[in-house]
């Protein structure tokens, strides 16, 4: 709207904007589905809907999955019990049951995540850019055992965040733990030496280059399976390393992602602090 | 044993958090604030959830306990609240 515009006309646009939002906002329950007609039975596993830890050692025990009393989930579909280290080409192949609905069915939620943690990454940025920095001067320098000790420490640490965040789909982690743990071991470099800033470019650079490389394999899946973050690639044997189709580079994706980006904030942080 | 250790986990996280509340040295409750996430990681870890536990320690223990010591120093240099 122009400057000189009467209040009048401003105050009837806002008042039309909110009332089509409104009328949006309430059009979308008109279109929502009832929800009353989930038969539970038909999407999730008799296994999980089991609540009862003692009836189901006792299955296990037994070796029988089913009992007889109850009905099988679905008459058409055998039930093939799924070996580690045998069955391949399942729909997801991944160990852990976690990352797999995190990653591969819900992987559009976890974009969202990745997403927030940016946002919340770059109002610190914005705040604490750690810009204006100048000689540190503290009285207690740290030693030289933690000097030799942080770096050494770092490159265990750094190492298992790698691991937790490529075997995601095998072992219990994935990105964001792996992330958080790589970046705590930048936070020991930054306590071992005095005045150790990593290289900000550097880190802003991978954290976009890992941020981009989620979107691709999103949109490399809807190219090739007509769908937004879907699983393009073989899902191979389960419990291999090359399983589980695209959830590992997605995982490679995030932890580096996270870990920059909470190296970033870190470092945003200590710099500023040490500025008188 | 699992139920015991369990119990004595509950009994630190819960002396943390009093700590954590009452203590006049802010240093001290942040210290036991990362001990109360320090106890929730294990006792996630008992009740089969470690993808959560691995999380909560290097978020909650690691690296939001270091954040805060920092803000820390960032507004005030003693740490203590009732010297002023």
């Amino acid at each position: 709207m122009m400057s000189d515009t009467p209040e009048v006309v401003k105050k009837v646009f806002a008042i039309f904007v909110v009332g089509i939002l409104i009328i949006g906002f309430f059009m979308a329950f008109t279109q929502m589905p009832k929800g009353n007609a989930v038969n539970v039975n038909d999407t999730v596993s008799r296994f999980y809907i089991m609540k009862d830890v003692d009836q189901a050692t006792q299955m296990l025990d037994k070796g029988t999955y089913f009992n007889k009393d109850m009905v099988p989930l679905r008459n058409d579909v055998p039930y093939t019990p799924i070996t580690f280290g045998k069955s391949s080409n399942l729909e997801d192949g991944a160990a852990n049951v976690v990352t797999s609905i995190v990653v591969d069915y819900r992987g559009f939620d976890t974009l969202g995540e990745v997403t927030v943690l940016f946002l919340a990454a770059s109002g610190v940025m914005l705040v604490l850019h750690g810009e204006k920095r100048k000689v540190p001067k503290k009285k207690t320098a740290p030693s030289e055992i933690m000097y030799v000790g942080t770096r050494i420490a770092f490159s265990v640490i750094l190492l298992f965040g790698i691991y937790v965040f490529i075997h995601g789909h095998l072992t219990p982690g994935g990105g964001f733990p792996g992330g958080a743990i790589i970046a705590s071991g930048i936070l020991g470099l930054f306590l071992g030496r005095q005045g150790y800033s990593p290289n900000k470019a550097g880190l802003t650079v991978f954290e976009s280059l890992s941020g981009m490389a989620y979107v691709i394999i999103g949109i490399t899946g809807l190219v090739a399976e007509k769908s937004f973050l879907a699983n393009f690639l073989p899902t191979g044997t389960i419990g291999d390393l090359f399983s589980a189709g695209f959830i590992a580079l997605i995982y490679i994706a995030i932890g580096m992602k996270v870990g920059s980006e909470l190296s970033a904030v870190t470092n945003a942080m200590i710099v500023d602090t040490e500025e008188d | 044993m699992i139920t015991l250790f369990s119990t004595l986990l509950v009994i630190l996280i819960v002396a943390g958090g009093f700590v954590a509340v009452f203590s006049k040295k802010l240093l001290s409750s942040v210290i036991s604030m990362g001990l109360v996430s320090l106890g929730v990681s294990g006792l996630f870890f008992f009740l089969q959830a470690p993808d959560v536990a691995i999380t909560e320690a290097a978020i909650g223990a690691g690296l939001s306990t270091a954040i805060f010591i920092i803000a820390m120093k960032k507004i005030q240099k003693g740490g203590t609240n009732d010297d002023e």
